[in-house]
This record gives structure tokens, C-alpha cells and sequence, in this order.
């Protein structure tokens, strides 16, 4: 990009920072006016004049002035609003100022920087991090029986938080810290394993039928229709029913399960990009089908499938813990979150409080944490936002 | 219209017929394959005699499809969805008293969940990037985080062993009417499953708010000097509205796998309790009859939801489809 491009580019920047101020400023003098202009409603614009219509309607939206200023595609305003857990983020955002003359930034510098500039993220992601370390790494400094289930029962039961046990034992006389690590190993590998399996599934079936289209992309989703209309979780019980719940099968379940809400959006995706210029040149230059899936359509959806990735990993962890608690999760004394749970509500009657609260707090901050990264890694491709 | 209507409907037919076959196959996964009835029930003692009564009765070594046509025939015909293994009780005679348990809590935690989020999506998205939709949003984010039977036992030990002293379980005894005879021993069930919904559904409404917020028109008629009330009720939420009635629809499988855990914690003989009894005891034609019938409710509920949107939506009307 050449310097002169550089810098229309930052004066557009300015002038929609500049507008997006306006319009603040415009409604909070809209917001005044409130009952005067309910009485008159449509005759305003007699009784205002240019100018002060000027004030109301200059900038309707901020995200529609940006729109309009920097030549998006209306599809990225689009994207930015009909996904259901979508924000807007640009808000407490700094947006990555023009460097002067520097060299353009790669592109992971500036994915890295916008994702670092989210705080919340940032937050997520350490808090994320140092649980699962602590799940992983935690058990070889806090040493504590969490396999022979005869040993355990000899151990105190139900004891509250005291110096020996920080957080207790339960009713089985495991030890609460030492069992929340041990769970989460369980929960977090199977919930990351799981999701992968949705993942990759939703985008191999996603990518054909988005790309291919026609009689083979309204079959796949009819059939995708008719697999979204099954709910879930009567599904999952079915299938382990059959299957039975080991390791590697509550796995290939879940991932099994998990993925027709993927394959939707892959598709919408890879339907729009394979009309996209790019991709139409490619094709008039002679390139194959799988060459174009392959250099244009999938590195183009790339940030929905990370995106929808991250939510479905929180998602397979939660659908873990709902079989924990239908006593169709891992079986003892393996263990994971959910069916840790269930032991633990058992007991809030009793008022066993140090049974509950420990893992649902960890379990509420893994799973909030991961959705918080998804919202932000969303934001991160988010082209708009980017420096171009 | 009239197409559209017919189009949907044979949808809806498709997917069913889609479901009961995929339930049929699925039973052929089990160990023993196609043969495995013969094995449940004979149990302990599966001598070649034991196992060959059974396979006779059934007629469990016909072939594939030909086992598969009575199946659906039955289905179809005469909703009849086999027999339980288990339970000396045809599956569709447990399944009516059953279903109408599950309808109630679901239907009465839909209506509130809608009338409770909507307010909340939709303010959020007005006054989006406020305080208020940041702690909405955390709050919802959390109730979305949280496992559900979590949140039931919670709300339990809060309301029933603590304070208040709520009914901590409905009525024993299986009768359908139970909502209307006993509404206090509800509030607690459906408590849990509207929380459920709610953060789903809120979130789905503040973004297609802000999906109509965006468009050309609500500029305009700031422009014309709507005030803000009037833009958001005339122009805003009469069009952010259609979207809204397709996801109560699309909701609807999500609503059935929570009221199945909401059942299963307070322990009222539903749809999802009865799933899960089936399973423990390895009960198949009960897993997939029921199956089936939620997914029939299902297609249902989404087609009335696609009728509803009809009725609202004028493009639907005119132009037969919708976008």
C-alpha cells in the first residue's frame, strides 16, 4: 500500500471517529427533545429546518457511516450482527493506529494486536490458562489419592474446608481440590477433543455443500434440517444407550452430535466466498475445485471455523456434565466436572456448601472464559477492524 | 403463501420420516445388532431356546428393510412405536401419558421465557455498549455457563430448603392435569427451565434488534424526526419481530433437552425422566419412540412458528419465502 493510500485511509479512520462522536453528541440532544418531538412527529423536518434535521440524521449509526466511508461489504455489517452471540467490540478497542512508514504489519502482528487490546480476552485467556494448568500440572505439587475409591472411604467424609483438605472432602471421601483438578483433566480433554470432532466435521460437510450448491447443497441441508430438529440431548442419551459411555465413545458422541449448527455456518460461508471475485478468478484462470476450496474458500471462512470452534469446545463440556449428571458421563472413580457436581448437590440440603460451589465457580469461569474468546477472537478476523 | 405453507409441510414430513428411520438404523448399532431385543429379555438365561422364542415372535431375522417397512408402517399407520422391553406396556401407551407433562412445563417456561427476554434483548440492543448491556450480558453469559441441573438444585436449595420453603418436587402420580390442580409444586421446575431459556433467547433478540437497528430505514425515520419511542416501537420492533418468531421456533429442541434435566431434578415423570429410566435399563423402543416424538413436537413447533411468521412478515406473504 502506498503512503498516499496510507493516509486517505487514516483520514477516513478520523472522519468516522469524528462521526461516531457526533452522533453521540446528536442523541444525547435527541434524547432532550423526546416529548416535543413525539407531539409533532413526522412535521419535524418543517419545523427544524436543514440544520438541525443535519444534527438527527447525519450519521444514523456509526457502523453504517464506517460502512459506507470504507467501502465494506454490506455482508461484513451483516456478519456483525446476525450471529447470535455477537457484539459489536469495537467499543474499549483501540484500534491499531497507522504506523509512520514503517512496513505494513504482517498479519498475525495484527491479530495478536487487536486481541490484546480486548481486555476482557486477555483476562479470559489467563484465567483460562493458569486452570488448566493447574488442572494438569497442579496434582504433582498437591498430592492426593483421586483413583482407589476403597482408600478414599477410609478417609474423613464430608469434612469441611479445614488445613489438611482446603477444600473439603465429599461424601465418598475424596478430596474436593484434588478431585477438581482430576475432573477437569477429564472435562477439558474430552471437551477439547469433542469439539475438535464437531469442528472438523461441520466444516468438511459445511465446505461441500456450501461450495458444490445446487441438488447436492439442498439435500445436505434438508437432511441437516431434519438432524437440527432432533433435540440434542435425547439424541446423545439414544446413542450412548447403544454405544455405551467409555472414554471414546463419549467423545465420538458428542463430536457426533455437535456439529450441525457448525456445518450451517461453514456453509453460509463458503457459499458466499465462492462467488466472491477471487475466487471467480481463480476459476477463469483454469484452477480446480479442491485447488480453490483449498487456497481461497477455506482460508477465507477460517475465522468462523475458529470462531465456532472455540463455542463448540464450551459446549461439548457442558453436554459432558449434563450426561455426568444423568450418571451416563464418566464412570467412577474417574470423574469429571459434571459428575462431581451431581455428587455435590446431593448434599446442599445439608448445607455441604464446599461440595458445590468450588466446582461450579470453576466450572462457570472455564466456560465463560472460553465463550469470552471466541466473541473476541471473532473480532480479531474481523476485517473491518484490521489495518489495512 | 398457500405454497410456502405446502412447502414447509412437506418439509416437516420429510424430517419426521427422516428421523424415524435414522432411530430404526440406530437400534441396529446396539450389541447384537438387529438381534438384541432377543438378548434383553431373555436376560441372564440366553439359551438358544430363550433366544429363538424371541426372535420368532418378532420376526427379528428378517431383513433389513423389510423389518424397517414395518416399522415405519406401524409409525405412520397406526402410531404404533413397538413394544417396551421392559415395561409390559406398548410404547405409545406410555408415551400419552408422558407427553402431555412434558407440553405443560415446556409451554408454560416458553411463553414466560419470551416475555421475560424480550424486554431484556431488546433494551440491550437499544442501549447496547451501556452498563446495562454489559451486566446483562455477564449475567447471561454465566447463566448460559452454567449446567443446568446446577441451576435447578440451586434455585431448590434457595427457595425450598432455605427460604420460603417451596414444594421441592410435583405431585407424585401421573396425572396430565397436576399444573392446574397443584400450581404451587410448578413454580420451582419452571423457574429453573425459563431461566434456561432466557439467556439464549435474549441474546438472539438484542442482535436482531441490532440486525434492524442498521438498516436504511430506522436512518430515515431518525431523519424525519421520530422520536426515539417511535422508532424503536413503529420501525424497529415491528421488523426485528420476524426473526424473533423463527428462533422461538428453532428453540424448541434446545427448551426439550433442558426440560429433560429439569425433570430428572425434581423428579416429575415426563418425557426426559422417562428417557433416562429407558436408558438405565437399556429400554431402546421407549428411547426411540420418544425420540421420535419429540422430534414430531419439534417440527410441529417450528411450523407454527413458520404460520405465525406468515401472519406477520408481508414478504412472506407475497413473495412466498423468506429473505
Amino acid at each position: 500500500m502506498s503512503p498516499e493510500e496510507r493516509d486517505h485511509e487514516s483520514a477516513k479512520d478520523r472522519y468516522i471517529d469524528q462521526a461516531s462522536e457526533r452522533f453521540e453528541q446528536s442523541e444525547e440532544y435527541f434524547g432532550s427533545s423526546t416529548e416535543r418531538s413525539e407531539e409533532i412527529g413526522y412535521e419535524a423536518i418543517d419545523e427544524y429546518g436543514v440544520n438541525e434535521l443535519h444534527k438527527f440524521g447525519s450519521v444514523a449509526d456509526p457502523r453504517v457511516a464506517a460502512t459506507g466511508m470504507v467501502g465494506v461489504r454490506m455482508h461484513d455489517v451483516d456478519m456483525l450482527s446476525t450471529d447470535d452471540f455477537e457484539d459489536i467490540g469495537t467499543k474499549g478497542m483501540d484500534l491499531p493506529s497507522e504506523g509512520e512508514g514503517d512496513k505494513p504489519m504482517a498479519l498475525w502482528r495484527q491479530m495478536l494486536r487487536i486481541y490484546l487490546s480486548n481486555k476482557l480476552a486477555v483476562t479470559s485467556t489467563i484465567v483460562l490458562l493458569l486452570i488448566v494448568l493447574g488442572c494438569f500440572i497442579g496434582p504433582h505439587f498437591y498430592v492426593t489419592n483421586q483413583t482407589d475409591a476403597n482408600a478414599a472411604l477410609f478417609q474423613p467424609q464430608n469434612l469441611p474446608p479445614s488445613a489438611g483438605h482446603p477444600l473439603g472432602t465429599d461424601s465418598q471421601g475424596w478430596d474436593i481440590l484434588g478431585r477438581i483438578m482430576y475432573a477437569g483433566q477429564y472435562s477439558l480433554t474430552l471437551g477439547l477433543f469433542a469439539g475438535l470432532i464437531t469442528i472438523f466435521l461441520g466444516t468438511a460437510y459445511g465446505m461441500v455443500a456450501g461450495f458444490f450448491g445446487g441438488v447436492l447443497d439442498a439435500g445436505m441441508m434438508r437432511l441437516l434440517d431434519a438432524l437440527l430438529s432432533i433435540p440434542y440431548l435425547f439424541l446423545l442419551i439414544a446413542l450412548i444407550s447403544v454405544f455405551g459411555n467409555t472414554t471414546t465413545f463419549l467423545i465420538l458422541v458428542i463430536g457426533l452430535t455437535g456439529w450441525w449448527g457448525n456445518a450451517r455456518i461453514i456453509r453460509g460461508d463458503a457459499l458466499l466466498i465462492r462467488d466472491l471475485e477471487y475466487s471467480q478468478a481463480a476459476r477463469s484462470m483454469g484452477a480446480g475445485r479442491l485447488h480453490i476450496i483449498r487456497k481461497h474458500v477455506f482460508p477465507n471462512s477460517i475465522s468462523n471455523i475458529v470462531t465456532v470452534g472455540t463455542f463448540s469446545v464450551a459446549d461439548a463440556i457442558l453436554a459432558l456434565s449434563a450426561l455426568g449428571f444423568l450418571g451416563l458421563g464418566i464412570q467412577t472413580p474417574a470423574t469429571d466436572w459434571g459428575t462431581m457436581l451431581t455428587g455435590g448437590v446431593d448434599q446442599l440440603i445439608n448445607g455441604y456448601w464446599w461440595e458445590v460451589y468450588p466446582v461450579t465457580a470453576v466450572f462457570v469461569i472455564v466456560i465463560v472464559c472460553i465463550n469470552y474468546i471466541g466473541d473476541a477472537l471473532r473480532d480479531i478476523f474481523e476485517v473491518r477492524l484490521r489495518e489495512r | 403463501m398457500l405454497s410456502y405453507v405446502v412447502r414447509r409441510l412437506l418439509q416437516g414430513a420429510f424430517v419426521i420420516l427422516f428421523v424415524i428411520i435414522f432411530s430404526f438404523s440406530l437400534s441396529y448399532l446396539q450389541p447384537h445388532g438387529a438381534l438384541a431385543p432377543a438378548y434383553i429379555l431373555c436376560g441372564t438365561h440366553q439359551t438358544t431356546a430363550c433366544l429363538n422364542e424371541y426372535i420368532n415372535q418378532f420376526g427379528l431375522n428378517k431383513p433389513y428393510f423389510v423389518r424397517l417397512w414395518d416399522y415405519l408402517f406401524g409409525v405412520v399407520v397406526h402410531f404404533n412405536l413397538g413394544h417396551s422391553y421392559k415395561q409390559n406396556q406398548s410404547v405409545g401407551q406410555i408415551l400419552s401419558i408422558f407427553i402431555p407433562r412434558t407440553f405443560w412445563i415446556a409451554f408454560v417456561s416458553l411463553v414466560l421465557a419470551v416475555v421475560i427476554s424480550l424486554p431484556i434483548g431488546v433494551y440491550q440492543a437499544w442501549k447496547r455498549n451501556s452498563v446495562f448491556d454489559y451486566t446483562a450480558t455477564g449475567i447471561l453469559f454465566v447463566m448460559y455457563a452454567m449446567p443446568a441441573f446446577v441451576l435447578g438444585f440451586l434455585l431448590l436449595s434457595a427457595f425450598s430448603f432455605h427460604t420460603l420453603h417451596l414444594p421441592n418436587s410435583p405431585p407424585e402420580g401421573l396425572h396430565p392435569w397436576a399444573m392446574f390442580t397443584d400450581p404451587v409444586s410448578f413454580i420451582l421446575p419452571i423457574a429453573t427451565l425459563t431461566a434456561l431459556s432466557i439467556a439464549g433467547l435474549s441474546r438472539f433478540m438484542r442482535s436482531s434488534v441490532l440486525d434492524v437497528l442498521v438498516q436504511d430505514y430506522i436512518r430515515t425515520a431518525r431523519a424525519k424526526g421520530c422520536s426515539p419511542r417511535r422508532v424503536l416501537f413503529r420501525h424497529t420492533m415491528r421488523n426485528a419481530l420476524a426473526p424473533i418468531v423463527i428462533i422461538i421456533g428453532l428453540s424448541i429442541p434446545a427448551l426439550l433437552s433442558g426440560a429433560l434435566i429439569v425433570e430428572e431434578v425434581f423428579n416429575y415423570q415426563g418425557l426426559g425422566y422417562e428417557t433416562v429410566q429407558a436408558s438405565l435399563n437399556q429400554d431402546v423402543p421407549i428411547i426411540l419412540g420418544i425420540t421420535i416424538v419429540v422430534t414430531i413436537l419439534t417440527v410441529l413447533g417450528n411450523l407454527l412458528a413458520d404460520l405465525g411468521l406468515v401472519v406477520i412478515n408481508p414478504r412472506v406473504r407475497i413473495e412466498g419465502s423468506v429473505r
